[in-house]
């Protein structure tokens, strides 16, 4: 499971170096699909890279401030700042080849 | 239902015969497609050059391969697939009235769709344009949006949409007069382009632009891309090597999807080509599993 953000808080997402953030909601099917997808990620990424859930009916100041227009929308955080954003359901390997370049 | 080994998803030349040497060579196939194989294939007048059935007619050739698959003891599973998604090892395919199948490896052999993406549409995709209203309704709150449909059974979406958005504009590709909520503006404009204008989208219609948040286009076909998020297209095909293998691992393309010319006999014999390398894709992850 990741770690949930709640009532539209970013701060633990600002203290990491390296933090993917799936913007996801209860209503939409392909964002149920990402969810093992990014458990298995965040488990192989543990100690790199910290992943957070946030759902955007739940945060929707959030959505609004990073643009979010379709969901699943990953943002890639480096130092609480945003650098990139993958949309849409996207394959396993896809994704980890999207975190890995931006890392270092 | 449990895992396949090998999904395929198409009933034409492509798909019958990746499904036939998947079945030979011991693998648990599950074929997706049509009962009535493939229009393409029913509805040709004299084929010329199929080996072995000089100038069957399509209808023949159609039995032919119906008698093939039957001897086989081969099912077609009649259903459309919609979405593919890639978990890593295994790929989940989404079916009509969201019926879930799972096999570890994926043959494409939908042949190819007709109609072109409007200009300007792909590069926006989840930048503004969208096929799924009632994925993407929630973040139109307060805002305003487009909705291109190309039959009546996409009005309950922009119905949805309507009870989110402030304001719906829709074009209906179609001829019937659409029967929608009150709040939708019914447009009657032919869409042309569309291009991003700062923080909105505009649509370019045969007869002036709008300025909207947002863009649905909701039609039947479904693109390669559309259809397995993540895959790479060569234009309106799948991009394949000589082995029918395509970027994802454990996906491979074969007949019209993959490429020209558009032929039965080329066509089988990719299915051949992408049942073999899916054989070798399996084989490969049992042994490094052990
Ligand atoms: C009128 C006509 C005459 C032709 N004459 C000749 C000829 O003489 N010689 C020749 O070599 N070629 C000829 N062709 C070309 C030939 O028809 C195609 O090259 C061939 O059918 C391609 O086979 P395919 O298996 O790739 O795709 P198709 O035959 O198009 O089959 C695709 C299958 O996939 C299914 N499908 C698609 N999407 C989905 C989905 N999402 N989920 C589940 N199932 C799906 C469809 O229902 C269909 O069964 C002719 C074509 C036409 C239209």
């Amino acid at each position: 499971m990741l770690k949930e953000i709640l009532n539209d808080n970013l701060d633990e997402v600002k203290g990491c170096e390296y933090a993917v953030v799936d913007f996801n909601a209860t209503w939409c099917g392909p964002c149920k699909m990402m969810a093992p997808v990014l458990d298995d990620l965040a488990n192989e990424y543990a100690g790199k890279v910290e992943f957070f859930g946030c759902d955007v009916d739940e945060n929707q100041y959030l959505a609004q401030e990073y643009g979010i227009m379709s969901i699943p929308c990953l943002g890639f955080f480096k130092n609480g700042e945003q650098l990139d954003q993958s949309i849409g359901f996207k394959p396993k390997q896809v994704i980890a080849a999207w975190i890995e370049g931006h890392l270092n | 239902m449990g895992r396949y080994d090998i999904a395929v998803i198409g009933t034409g030349p492509a798909g019958l015969s990746a499904a036939i040497t998947g079945t030979v060579r011991n693998k648990k196939v599950l074929l997706l497609g049509s009962k009535d194989l493939s229009l393409k294939v029913t509805k040709a007048h004299k084929i010329a050059n199929y080996l072995g059935l000089p100038n069957a007619g399509g209808e023949e050739l159609s039995a032919a391969f119906q008698k093939h698959i039957d001897e086989m003891g081969i099912e077609i599973t009649e259903d459309k697939i919609n979405a593919i998604y890639g978990m890593g090892d295994y790929y989940v395919l989404q079916g009509g009235e969201n019926v879930m199948y799972e096999a570890t490896s994926v043959i494409l052999a939908t042949g190819v769709v007709a109609g072109k993406p409007f200009p300007g549409e792909e590069e926006n995709l989840g930048r503004g344009v969208s096929y799924c209203a009632t994925c993407d309704a929630a973040l139109y709150r307060g805002k305003n949006a487009v909705v291109i449909a190309y039959a009546p059974k996409e009005e309950p979406e922009a119905d949805f949409l309507a009870e989110m958005a402030d304001h719906v504009y829709y074009i209906p590709m179609y001829k019937e007069e659409p029967q929608l909520s009150e709040k939708i503006e019914i447009v009657r404009k032919k869409p042309v382009s569309m291009e991003r204008d700062g923080s909105k989208m505009k649509l370019v219609t045969d007869d002036g632009e709008i300025l909207t948040d947002g863009i649905f286009i909701l039609r039947e076909a479904i693109s390669p891309k559309q259809l397995v998020p993540g895959l790479v297209t060569d234009g309106p095909h799948v991009a394949v090597d000589l082995q029918m293998k395509t970027n994802l691992p454990g996906c491979f393309a074969c007949g019209d999807i993959a490429g020209t010319p558009y032929q039965y006999i080329k066509a089988a014999g990719q299915g051949n080509v992408a049942a073999l390398s899916a054989v070798s894709y399996l084989d490969e992850l049992k042994r490094r599993s052990k």
